[in-house]
Protein backbone atom coordinates (compact mmCIF):
# COMPACT_ATOMS: atom_id res chain seq x y z
CA UNK A 1 0.00 0.00 0.00
CA UNK A 2 1.57 3.33 -1.04
CA UNK A 3 1.82 6.46 0.90
CA UNK A 4 -1.17 8.21 -0.86
CA UNK A 5 -3.44 5.27 -0.68
CA UNK A 6 -5.53 4.15 2.47
CA UNK A 7 -7.38 0.21 1.95
CA UNK A 8 -10.69 2.27 0.73
CA UNK A 9 -8.28 3.48 -2.44
CA UNK A 10 -9.34 1.09 -5.46
CA UNK A 11 -7.46 -1.94 -6.16
CA UNK A 12 -8.02 -2.97 -9.06
CA UNK A 13 -4.21 -3.55 -10.70
CA UNK A 14 -3.38 -6.86 -8.38
CA UNK A 15 0.11 -6.23 -6.93
CA UNK A 16 1.35 -10.07 -7.48
CA UNK A 17 1.66 -12.63 -10.31
CA UNK A 18 2.28 -16.45 -10.33
CA UNK A 19 5.42 -17.35 -8.64
CA UNK A 20 5.66 -14.36 -6.06
CA UNK A 21 6.17 -14.94 -2.27
CA UNK A 22 3.84 -13.32 -0.10
CA UNK A 23 2.17 -13.70 3.60
CA UNK A 24 -0.63 -13.85 4.56
CA UNK A 25 -2.04 -10.63 6.51
CA UNK A 26 -3.53 -10.85 10.33
CA UNK A 27 -6.09 -7.76 9.91
CA UNK A 28 -9.01 -7.79 12.51
CA UNK A 29 -12.58 -8.76 10.87
CA UNK A 30 -15.40 -7.32 11.89
CA UNK A 31 -18.69 -9.83 11.71
CA UNK A 32 -17.59 -11.52 8.42
CA UNK A 33 -14.28 -12.56 6.60
CA UNK A 34 -13.46 -15.49 4.18
CA UNK A 35 -9.91 -15.66 5.14
CA UNK A 36 -9.52 -18.27 7.50
CA UNK A 37 -7.75 -18.26 10.60
CA UNK A 38 -5.10 -20.90 9.99
CA UNK A 39 -3.78 -19.24 7.40
CA UNK A 40 -3.05 -15.81 9.16
CA UNK A 41 0.27 -14.79 9.10
CA UNK A 42 1.80 -17.38 6.64
CA UNK A 43 3.98 -16.96 3.85
CA UNK A 44 3.57 -19.12 0.51
CA UNK A 45 3.47 -18.94 -3.09
CA UNK A 46 1.11 -17.25 -6.09
CA UNK A 47 -0.61 -20.18 -7.42
CA UNK A 48 -2.86 -18.63 -10.19
CA UNK A 49 -4.66 -15.11 -10.57
CA UNK A 50 -8.05 -15.51 -10.71
CA UNK A 51 -10.85 -12.91 -11.04
CA UNK A 52 -11.14 -9.23 -9.98
CA UNK A 53 -14.82 -9.00 -8.13
CA UNK A 54 -15.83 -7.46 -4.50
CA UNK A 55 -13.93 -8.32 -1.35
CA UNK A 56 -16.00 -10.62 0.54
CA UNK A 57 -16.16 -8.31 3.39
CA UNK A 58 -17.71 -5.90 1.15
CA UNK A 59 -20.79 -8.13 -0.65
CA UNK A 60 -21.58 -9.50 2.49
CA UNK A 61 -22.80 -6.13 3.97
CA UNK A 62 -24.30 -5.46 0.14
CA UNK A 63 -21.75 -2.56 -0.35
CA UNK A 64 -20.20 -2.08 -3.86
CA UNK A 65 -16.90 -1.22 -3.37
CA UNK A 66 -13.54 -1.82 -4.93
CA UNK A 67 -12.74 -4.64 -7.19
CA UNK A 68 -9.49 -6.44 -6.08
CA UNK A 69 -7.43 -9.01 -7.96
CA UNK A 70 -8.14 -12.87 -6.58
CA UNK A 71 -5.27 -15.25 -6.16
CA UNK A 72 -4.60 -18.79 -5.23
CA UNK A 73 -1.86 -18.56 -2.65
CA UNK A 74 -0.04 -22.03 -2.15
CA UNK A 75 1.02 -23.15 1.23
CA UNK A 76 3.31 -25.81 2.43
CA UNK A 77 1.40 -27.93 4.85
CA UNK A 78 5.16 -27.82 7.36
CA UNK A 79 4.03 -24.39 7.12
CA UNK A 80 0.74 -24.41 8.12
CA UNK A 81 1.01 -26.35 11.08
CA UNK A 82 3.69 -27.45 13.97
CA UNK A 83 4.79 -30.77 13.78
CA UNK A 84 3.12 -31.90 10.21
CA UNK A 85 5.39 -34.97 9.33
CA UNK A 86 4.92 -35.04 5.22
CA UNK A 87 7.41 -32.91 3.60
CA UNK A 88 6.03 -32.79 0.52
CA UNK A 89 1.94 -31.93 1.16
CA UNK A 90 0.80 -28.78 0.40
CA UNK A 91 -2.41 -26.79 0.46
CA UNK A 92 -3.85 -23.78 -1.34
CA UNK A 93 -6.34 -21.27 -1.17
CA UNK A 94 -7.77 -17.96 -2.35
CA UNK A 95 -7.64 -14.06 -1.62
CA UNK A 96 -8.28 -10.98 -2.65
CA UNK A 97 -5.44 -8.92 -2.85
CA UNK A 98 -5.64 -6.86 0.15
CA UNK A 99 -4.99 -9.64 2.17
CA UNK A 100 -1.61 -10.50 1.19
CA UNK A 101 1.56 -8.78 1.90
CA UNK A 102 4.74 -9.25 -0.64
CA UNK A 103 7.41 -11.23 0.81
CA UNK A 104 11.04 -10.82 -0.37
CA UNK A 105 12.68 -14.29 -0.73
CA UNK B 1 -52.47 -44.64 22.09
CA UNK B 2 -50.93 -47.53 19.16
CA UNK B 3 -47.71 -49.46 20.10
CA UNK B 4 -45.06 -49.10 17.21
CA UNK B 5 -43.68 -52.76 17.55
CA UNK B 6 -46.07 -55.48 18.68
CA UNK B 7 -43.88 -58.35 19.18
CA UNK B 8 -43.00 -59.82 22.71
CA UNK B 9 -39.58 -59.55 24.31
CA UNK B 10 -39.71 -62.94 25.97
CA UNK B 11 -36.29 -63.85 25.52
CA UNK B 12 -34.72 -62.28 23.15
CA UNK B 13 -32.21 -60.18 24.73
CA UNK B 14 -31.80 -57.16 22.66
CA UNK B 15 -33.21 -53.90 22.46
CA UNK B 16 -35.66 -51.99 20.02
CA UNK B 17 -36.33 -48.50 19.94
CA UNK B 18 -39.95 -47.24 18.97
CA UNK B 19 -40.43 -45.67 16.01
CA UNK B 20 -41.52 -41.96 15.93
CA UNK B 21 -45.15 -41.25 16.16
CA UNK B 22 -44.47 -38.04 14.40
CA UNK B 23 -41.88 -37.34 11.70
CA UNK B 24 -39.69 -35.18 13.27
CA UNK B 25 -38.16 -31.37 11.75
CA UNK B 26 -35.13 -29.81 12.20
CA UNK B 27 -35.20 -26.06 13.26
CA UNK B 28 -33.58 -25.16 9.58
CA UNK B 29 -36.06 -26.70 7.95
CA UNK B 30 -38.17 -24.23 9.68
CA UNK B 31 -36.32 -21.66 8.94
CA UNK B 32 -35.97 -22.44 5.35
CA UNK B 33 -40.04 -22.59 5.00
CA UNK B 34 -40.20 -19.52 7.05
CA UNK B 35 -37.95 -17.59 4.61
CA UNK B 36 -39.14 -19.28 1.54
CA UNK B 37 -42.75 -18.04 2.67
CA UNK B 38 -41.17 -14.37 3.66
CA UNK B 39 -39.50 -14.06 -0.02
CA UNK B 40 -42.83 -15.58 -2.05
CA UNK B 41 -45.21 -12.69 0.20
CA UNK B 42 -42.17 -10.19 -0.28
CA UNK B 43 -42.48 -11.19 -4.77
CA UNK B 44 -38.79 -11.80 -4.79
CA UNK B 45 -39.56 -15.13 -6.41
CA UNK B 46 -42.76 -17.43 -7.08
CA UNK B 47 -43.33 -20.65 -5.67
CA UNK B 48 -43.17 -21.85 -9.46
CA UNK B 49 -39.88 -20.68 -9.63
CA UNK B 50 -38.63 -22.41 -6.49
CA UNK B 51 -40.40 -25.91 -7.27
CA UNK B 52 -38.47 -25.50 -10.71
CA UNK B 53 -35.56 -24.83 -8.74
CA UNK B 54 -35.64 -27.41 -5.90
CA UNK B 55 -36.64 -30.43 -8.37
CA UNK B 56 -33.18 -29.11 -10.80
CA UNK B 57 -30.84 -29.52 -7.79
CA UNK B 58 -32.30 -32.70 -6.55
CA UNK B 59 -32.34 -34.04 -10.01
CA UNK B 60 -28.55 -33.38 -10.81
CA UNK B 61 -25.79 -36.32 -10.02
CA UNK B 62 -21.94 -36.76 -10.59
CA UNK B 63 -22.90 -37.35 -14.43
CA UNK B 64 -21.98 -34.51 -15.99
CA UNK B 65 -18.58 -33.98 -14.13
CA UNK B 66 -17.86 -38.40 -15.37
CA UNK B 67 -18.73 -37.02 -18.61
CA UNK B 68 -16.42 -34.39 -18.44
CA UNK B 69 -13.37 -36.31 -17.30
CA UNK B 70 -14.15 -39.41 -19.89
CA UNK B 71 -14.00 -36.35 -22.75
CA UNK B 72 -10.79 -35.47 -21.58
CA UNK B 73 -9.28 -38.60 -21.13
CA UNK B 74 -9.72 -39.76 -24.58
CA UNK B 75 -9.85 -36.13 -26.03
CA UNK B 76 -6.32 -34.36 -25.52
CA UNK B 77 -7.13 -31.01 -27.44
CA UNK B 78 -10.82 -30.98 -25.29
CA UNK B 79 -8.48 -31.66 -22.08
CA UNK B 80 -6.17 -28.57 -23.29
CA UNK B 81 -9.40 -26.65 -23.64
CA UNK B 82 -10.66 -27.90 -20.06
CA UNK B 83 -7.16 -26.97 -18.15
CA UNK B 84 -6.99 -23.62 -19.88
CA UNK B 85 -10.89 -22.57 -18.90
CA UNK B 86 -12.88 -24.70 -17.34
CA UNK B 87 -15.98 -22.83 -17.52
CA UNK B 88 -15.85 -22.50 -21.42
CA UNK B 89 -15.21 -26.08 -21.17
CA UNK B 90 -18.24 -27.24 -19.46
CA UNK B 91 -20.59 -26.02 -22.06
CA UNK B 92 -19.17 -28.26 -24.47
CA UNK B 93 -21.01 -30.82 -22.50
CA UNK B 94 -24.02 -28.80 -22.03
CA UNK B 95 -23.09 -27.25 -18.32
CA UNK B 96 -23.12 -23.18 -18.26
CA UNK B 97 -22.21 -22.41 -15.16
CA UNK B 98 -24.31 -18.82 -16.02
CA UNK B 99 -27.34 -20.40 -16.38
CA UNK B 100 -27.31 -24.22 -14.59
CA UNK B 101 -30.86 -24.40 -14.37
CA UNK B 102 -31.69 -23.31 -17.56
CA UNK B 103 -34.36 -21.07 -16.32
CA UNK B 104 -32.68 -18.13 -15.93
CA UNK B 105 -30.94 -18.57 -12.17
CA UNK B 106 -27.33 -18.12 -13.12
CA UNK B 107 -24.78 -18.97 -10.31
CA UNK B 108 -22.55 -16.42 -8.54
CA UNK B 109 -19.56 -18.80 -8.73
CA UNK B 110 -18.98 -18.87 -12.06
CA UNK B 111 -14.85 -19.51 -11.66
CA UNK B 112 -14.67 -23.41 -12.40
CA UNK B 113 -11.24 -24.95 -12.48
CA UNK B 114 -10.05 -28.58 -12.59
CA UNK B 115 -7.23 -29.75 -10.61
CA UNK B 116 -4.99 -32.50 -12.57
CA UNK B 117 -3.59 -35.18 -10.73
CA UNK B 118 -0.48 -36.78 -11.70
CA UNK B 119 1.33 -39.87 -10.38
CA UNK B 120 3.20 -37.44 -8.00
CA UNK B 121 0.03 -35.26 -7.16
CA UNK B 122 -3.10 -35.51 -5.73
CA UNK B 123 -5.91 -33.57 -4.82
CA UNK B 124 -8.07 -33.24 -2.56
CA UNK B 125 -10.97 -30.43 -1.61
CA UNK B 126 -12.66 -29.24 0.96
CA UNK B 127 -14.25 -25.62 1.80
CA UNK B 128 -13.81 -25.65 5.27
CA UNK B 129 -15.90 -22.44 5.60
CA UNK B 130 -19.24 -23.78 4.53
CA UNK B 131 -19.43 -26.66 2.21
CA UNK B 132 -18.95 -24.99 -1.28
CA UNK B 133 -19.18 -28.08 -4.13
CA UNK B 134 -19.02 -27.81 -7.85
CA UNK B 135 -22.48 -28.36 -7.96
CA UNK B 136 -23.46 -28.03 -11.35
CA UNK B 137 -21.28 -30.55 -12.50
CA UNK B 138 -22.13 -32.77 -9.29
CA UNK B 139 -25.62 -32.18 -7.74
CA UNK B 140 -26.04 -32.17 -4.19
CA UNK B 141 -22.91 -32.89 -1.83
CA UNK B 142 -22.97 -35.64 0.07
CA UNK B 143 -23.75 -35.42 4.20
CA UNK B 144 -20.15 -35.92 4.84
CA UNK B 145 -18.86 -33.05 2.92
CA UNK B 146 -20.56 -30.81 4.78
CA UNK B 147 -19.59 -31.96 8.44
CA UNK B 148 -17.50 -30.09 10.48
CA UNK B 149 -15.77 -33.58 11.10
CA UNK B 150 -14.88 -33.80 7.47
CA UNK B 151 -14.02 -29.66 7.14
CA UNK B 152 -12.10 -29.28 10.64
CA UNK B 153 -9.55 -32.20 9.76
CA UNK B 154 -9.11 -32.66 6.09
CA UNK B 155 -6.62 -29.44 6.36
CA UNK B 156 -5.17 -31.07 9.17
CA UNK B 157 -4.92 -34.42 8.75
CA UNK B 158 -5.49 -34.94 5.09
CA UNK B 159 -3.79 -38.99 5.27
CA UNK B 160 -5.59 -39.98 8.14
CA UNK B 161 -8.83 -38.99 6.74
CA UNK B 162 -8.13 -40.17 3.08
CA UNK B 163 -7.54 -43.80 5.15
CA UNK B 164 -10.93 -43.47 7.05
CA UNK B 165 -12.02 -43.57 2.93
CA UNK B 166 -9.88 -46.21 2.23
CA UNK B 167 -7.36 -44.17 0.12
CA UNK B 168 -3.81 -44.23 1.44
CA UNK B 169 -1.03 -43.09 -0.79
CA UNK B 170 2.54 -42.90 -0.20
CA UNK B 171 4.63 -40.13 1.30
CA UNK B 172 6.62 -39.17 -2.03
CA UNK B 173 3.32 -38.44 -2.92
CA UNK B 174 1.92 -35.00 -2.93
CA UNK B 175 -0.85 -34.42 -1.12
CA UNK B 176 -2.37 -30.71 -2.10
CA UNK B 177 -5.55 -29.83 -0.31
CA UNK B 178 -7.84 -26.97 -2.37
CA UNK B 179 -9.80 -25.12 0.10
CA UNK B 180 -12.47 -23.36 -2.26
CA UNK B 181 -13.57 -20.64 -0.34
CA UNK B 182 -14.14 -17.95 -2.37
CA UNK B 183 -15.72 -17.96 -6.01
CA UNK B 184 -13.97 -20.60 -7.66
CA UNK B 185 -15.67 -23.83 -7.67
CA UNK B 186 -13.44 -26.61 -8.07
CA UNK B 187 -13.38 -31.02 -9.46
CA UNK B 188 -10.36 -33.06 -9.28
CA UNK B 189 -8.87 -34.29 -12.85
CA UNK B 190 -8.03 -37.68 -11.68
CA UNK B 191 -5.14 -40.21 -13.64
CA UNK B 192 -6.56 -42.48 -15.88
CA UNK B 193 -5.77 -45.86 -14.61
CA UNK B 194 -4.15 -48.71 -15.87
CA UNK B 195 -6.47 -51.51 -17.72
CA UNK B 196 -8.57 -48.88 -19.32
CA UNK B 197 -6.62 -48.47 -22.59
CA UNK B 198 -9.45 -48.69 -25.36
CA UNK B 199 -12.19 -47.86 -23.34
CA UNK B 200 -15.16 -46.11 -24.32
CA UNK B 201 -15.91 -42.27 -22.82
CA UNK B 202 -19.07 -44.43 -21.55
CA UNK B 203 -16.97 -47.32 -19.63
CA UNK B 204 -14.62 -44.40 -18.72
CA UNK B 205 -17.46 -42.11 -17.13
CA UNK B 206 -18.68 -45.04 -14.87
CA UNK B 207 -15.59 -45.19 -13.26
CA UNK B 208 -15.46 -41.93 -12.15
CA UNK B 209 -17.60 -41.51 -9.61
CA UNK B 210 -18.35 -38.58 -7.26
CA UNK B 211 -15.43 -39.38 -4.54
CA UNK B 212 -13.00 -39.62 -7.61
CA UNK B 213 -13.83 -35.80 -8.39
CA UNK B 214 -13.55 -34.78 -5.09
CA UNK B 215 -10.61 -36.86 -4.46
CA UNK B 216 -11.18 -38.80 -1.45
CA UNK B 217 -10.71 -41.94 -4.19
CA UNK B 218 -9.07 -43.20 -7.22
CA UNK B 219 -10.79 -44.47 -10.28
CA UNK B 220 -10.20 -47.95 -11.11
CA UNK B 221 -11.96 -50.29 -13.50
CA UNK B 222 -14.36 -52.05 -11.78
CA UNK B 223 -14.98 -49.34 -9.31
CA UNK B 224 -18.12 -47.57 -10.30
CA UNK B 225 -19.85 -46.84 -6.68
CA UNK B 226 -18.73 -45.20 -4.08
CA UNK B 227 -18.55 -47.75 -1.01
CA UNK B 228 -17.26 -46.14 2.54
CA UNK B 229 -15.51 -48.67 5.15
CA UNK B 230 -18.38 -48.59 7.73
CA UNK B 231 -16.41 -47.91 11.35
CA UNK B 232 -18.51 -49.51 14.21
CA UNK B 233 -19.05 -47.02 17.10
CA UNK B 234 -16.48 -47.68 19.90
CA UNK B 235 -19.02 -46.49 22.73
CA UNK B 236 -22.18 -46.31 20.83
CA UNK B 237 -24.91 -44.47 22.64
CA UNK B 238 -28.25 -45.72 23.06
CA UNK B 239 -31.15 -43.49 24.17
CA UNK B 240 -33.32 -44.66 26.65
CA UNK B 241 -36.45 -46.81 26.05
CA UNK B 242 -40.07 -45.36 26.27
CA UNK B 243 -40.77 -48.55 28.29
CA UNK B 244 -38.71 -47.80 31.30
CA UNK B 245 -36.25 -51.07 30.75
CA UNK B 246 -33.28 -50.02 31.63
CA UNK B 247 -30.70 -48.57 29.31
CA UNK B 248 -27.41 -50.81 28.33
Amino acid sequence: MKQNETLRTPNTQGRFKVGDRVQVRDMPNMFYTRTQNYVRGVTGTIAACTYKDLIPEDEAFNYDGRLEQYYIVRFRQKDLWGEYPFGNDTLQTEFPDHWLEPVSN
Amino acid sequence: MSTAYKHSHAGDGHDHKAAPMVEEITDYEVLEIAVRELAIEHGLFTAEDHRKFTEWAESIGPAAGSRLVAKAWTDPAFKARLLEDGTKACKEIGVDWAEPTGSGTPSDYTNFRVLEDTPTLHHVIVCTLCSCYPRPLLGMSPEWYRSTNYRRRLVRWPREVLAEFGLILPPEVEIRIEDSNQKCRFMVFPVRPEGTENWTEEQLAAIVTRDCMIGVALPRPGRTADVHPVHEARRPVHSAPLHGKAAE
